[in-house]
């Protein structure tokens, strides 16, 4: 009596820490998600210390949570495979190929983002003549709101080192090859949970429809080469593009 | 997680990107206030994007910074918007510069093409999902065929995928309204380069993966030094030719080639590559019964393009039957089989050979010199794939100095020379091109051409041509190959028996019928037949 009591404490625990960890890779998509955001104003107009400021902030957040999620998965992997806890085997597979990946996707922006770094540095004024004119405006202090508003139970509890960049890199590139050959799973059993075309039916929140004229916007883009034309005139024309498509 | 064949992070180095370099640095060249190029806002319904520059700018800028003219401005610009440095606010899908007032933006260097990384199928996939996402399910056609394959490969990091690219779309929202319509044409754009739409020429083919970085400088050790060595004493000992008699000869290649290549003259009836029409591959089929007039021409300008071309053995293999003599060609491709067959059947090959052709007596017997017979006999007695060699150059210096010439006056040749066909060239408009882009569909799988050509040589074999020696059985019967060889080999068979003594079938033969007509179809006495069927 007292073995299958315990036993149901087990699958209890077990329970929540696959959930935890489920809930880690969420946070690690928006982390990588928001990072990527930024990444991608590097080496242009609207590149400055403070983006990167914000992109070591956010990195070593990610840094955090892969850290943190890879210790909680390889127990959950390795642990003996008990009856009960064979569905649970399949998710933990399951999460442990997608963290895979999600670190995959992390190693590449953080290549980019290295490079493009030593690039363009910025510690003179002269540099800043040889940023592209890209267009955008600065705007990384949302994403980077949304990257700092992610939780995760270990988040507070553990507190590391914040690695600089290369040493970052060369940390996930270790963990990428040692993740590969420590746990041997097939990761083609692993299948997903969702059917193709979904994402694009599920009904989204109601800035949605915002971005119906975005696209829009990015069609009907005009050319003002007349110099002729005046304000008004302009926005009639606008006009006239906007209802015609 | 991707498998990967070899860990690379970066190793892998694509050779036509090198330029990529130079390129980048004219980029930041433009970006000078002072000297680069003028740029201005775009205006767009509720707002302003700054640093939109036309593309008359960008080629006038080019022209006055290089000191070039024009037309090379204008090339490299169109250059640089392929790939995908400088990307078109209007017209998105054609990679192309328009010297006058369009209006183009530079691309963020996140978004530069990359030597040293390859462009991943998985951030096409987020980046698709995100569309269908924000589109709700409406993706151009190319779009949903890409998805549902990438969806079909990526199943495994599915869910991943999903749970990022609603990830990247909020966190995109999180962005002012001018930003983000910047990022998503910034986006589109890259993607329009690395996974061009049906209709736009992109500079991303860049040819083999390479192990090695090209544009490192080599180490100069006692290893690279010995190669240097090696290269320059083999080429003192290369022999040598007046630079009159090569360069003449360079001359007279391209006089002659020049209008059948299709770089420099129009494929007719039109480049299946540029319009998407394969007609032109079928016009010029292995097996087309009726070739092209080009091709015919082609095989006029030597022995060697007659040859090499199918269409064109099968013609001179139809006009050395008419002669009696196609023994000699029928030696050099089996020399050529022999030459380009599996290492298992060498040895019964080049028995089949030497029974068929070259033995005292033999079926077939060919006229080559003592001297070559010696050394090919000598040979034989431990075959290799090249122990035909030199008698099969013999053979085909023989056919090329007497048959050839007689070929080219022959009736075979001047009637499939006049029935020939020209086709005309195709005109197509715009929307024809689109709908010829939809239209694609893969060819037939090679597989099945391969087991058609099987079929067409077991048919060959059974009706090949007729030659003198066969209608002496008696010198014939000492040199019978074993049945069961019959079908791997398809040169060393009987024919059927010639038009004169349609009942006489060699005794000795008969047991080999059987095992003969068990792998072909086609009936016995099939010799006209195949001809009729064939044109």
């Amino acid at each position: 009596m007292n073995r299958w009591r315990t036993s149901v404490d087990e699958i209890q625990a077990r329970k929540r820490q696959v959930t935890e960890c489920e809930r880690a890779l969420e946070a690690l998509c928006k982390v990588t998600a928001c990072f990527q955001q930024m990444a991608i104003s590097i080496g242009s107009n609207s590149d400055g210390s403070f983006l990167r400021e914000e992109m070591d902030e956010t990195r070593a957040l990610a840094h955090r949570i892969c850290t943190g999620l890879h210790r909680r998965l390889v127990p959950l992997l390795t642990e003996r495979a008990t009856e009960p806890g064979q569905e649970d085997r399949l998710q933990v597979q399951r999460l442990w190929v997608l963290f895979l990946t999600g670190l995959e996707n992390l190693q590449q922006d953080l290549h980019k983002a290295s490079d493009f770094i030593d690039r363009f540095p910025l510690k003179q004024r002269n540099d800043r003549r040889a940023l592209v004119n890209t267009g955008a405006t600065d705007g990384v202090t949302g994403v980077s709101a949304r990257a700092a508003s992610v939780q995760t139970p270990w988040l507070a509890v553990e507190v590391e080192q914040n690695p600089d960049l290369k040493t970052h890199i060369t940390q996930i590139d270790v963990l990428v090859k040692e993740m590969l050959q420590k746990v041997s799973i097939p990761f083609w059993a692993v299948e997903a949970t969702q059917e193709a075309w979904v994402e694009g039916t599920q009904s989204q929140d109601a800035a949605h429809d915002q971005d119906e004229t975005l696209e829009e916007m990015m069609v009907v883009s005009q050319d003002d080469q007349m110099s002729g034309c005046c304000q008004p005139l302009n926005c009639k024309l606008g006009c006239m593009f906007c209802l015609s498509t | 997680m991707t498998i990967r064949n070899v860990r690379d992070h970066g190793q892998r180095f694509r050779p036509r990107m090198a330029c990529l370099k130079k390129v980048e640095s004219v980029m930041l060249e433009m970006q000078d206030p002072k000297t680069g190029v003028k740029s201005q806002p775009q205006r767009l319904v509720i707002t302003t994007i700054p640093h939109a520059i036309t593309g008359e700018d960008i080629v006038a800028w080019l022209t006055n910074c290089y000191s070039i003219e024009a037309e090379e401005a204008w090339a490299l610009g169109t250059m640089l918007v392929a790939f995908g440095y400088i990307y078109p606010l209007q017209d998105h899908k054609r990679l192309v510069i328009k010297p006058d007032a369009s209006l183009y933006r530079f691309q963020t260097p996140y978004f530069w093409p990359a030597q040293q990384w390859p462009v991943e199928d998985t951030d096409y996939a987020i980046y698709l999902a995100k569309r269908n996402i924000r589109k709700k399910g409406i993706l151009a056609l190319y779009e949903q065929v890409q998805y549902n394959s990438l969806h079909k490969w990526m199943n495994y990091k599915w869910d991943f995928i999903v749970m990022q690219a609603k990830e990247q779309y909020r966190a995109g929202k999180e962005r002012k309204k001018p930003d983000r319509v910047v990022f998503d044409c910034q986006e589109r754009a890259y993607w329009v380069v690395h996974r061009p739409p049906p209709g736009t020429v992109s500079a991303m083919d860049y040819g083999l993966e390479r192990m090695v970085d090209p544009n490192t400088e080599e180490k100069q050790t006692s290893d690279f030094f010995r190669r240097i060595m090696i290269f320059t004493q083999q080429s003192i000992m290369r022999p040598r030719v007046k630079s009159s008699v090569s360069i003449g000869a360079l001359v007279k290649y391209s006089v002659t080639y020049n209008k059948h290549d299709p770089f420099l003259a129009p494929c007719l009836p039109s480049n299946p590559w540029v319009t998407d029409d394969v007609t032109y591959w079928f016009l010029n089929m292995a097996n087309v019964g009726i070739p092209t007039k080009m091709r015919v021409e082609r095989w006029t300008f030597s022995f060697g393009e007659l040859l090499s071309d199918p269409r064109g053995r099968d013609d001179f293999r139809l006009f050395l039957k008419k002669e009696f003599s196609g023994e000699n060609l029928a030696f050099w491709e089996a020399c050529e089989d022999l030459k380009w067959g599996t290492a298992a059947t060498m040895n019964d090959k080049a028995q089949q050979v030497y029974k068929t052709f070259l033995t005292r007596g033999a079926p077939r017997w060919i006229n080559i010199d003592g001297k070559t017979m010696e050394v090919t006999v000598k040979g034989l007695k431990h075959p290799h794939r090249y122990v035909l060699d030199a008698a099969q150059t013999h053979i085909f210096m023989l056919m090329k100095k007497d048959s050839f010439g007689r070929y080219l006056k022959s009736p075979v040749f001047k009637d499939t020379q006049k029935r020939a066909i020209c086709p005309d060239q195709h005109m197509f408009s715009v929307p024809q091109l689109e709908a010829n882009a939809r239209k694609r569909r893969p060819s037939i799988s090679p597989i099945i051409v391969r087991q058609l050509e099987q079929e067409e040589r077991a048919r060959m074999a059974t009706s090949g041509p007729v030659d003198i020696t066969q209608y002496s059985p008696a010198l014939c019967q000492n040199v019978l190959p074993p049945p069961g060889q019959a079908a791997a080999f398809s040169l060393s068979t009987w024919s059927s028996p010639a038009k004169p003594r349609p009942g006489a079938l060699p005794i000795f033969s008969r047991s080999r019928w059987t095992s003969l007509q068990s792998v072909v179809s086609t009936p016995v006495d099939s010799e006209d037949e195949v001809e009729r069927r064939r044109h």
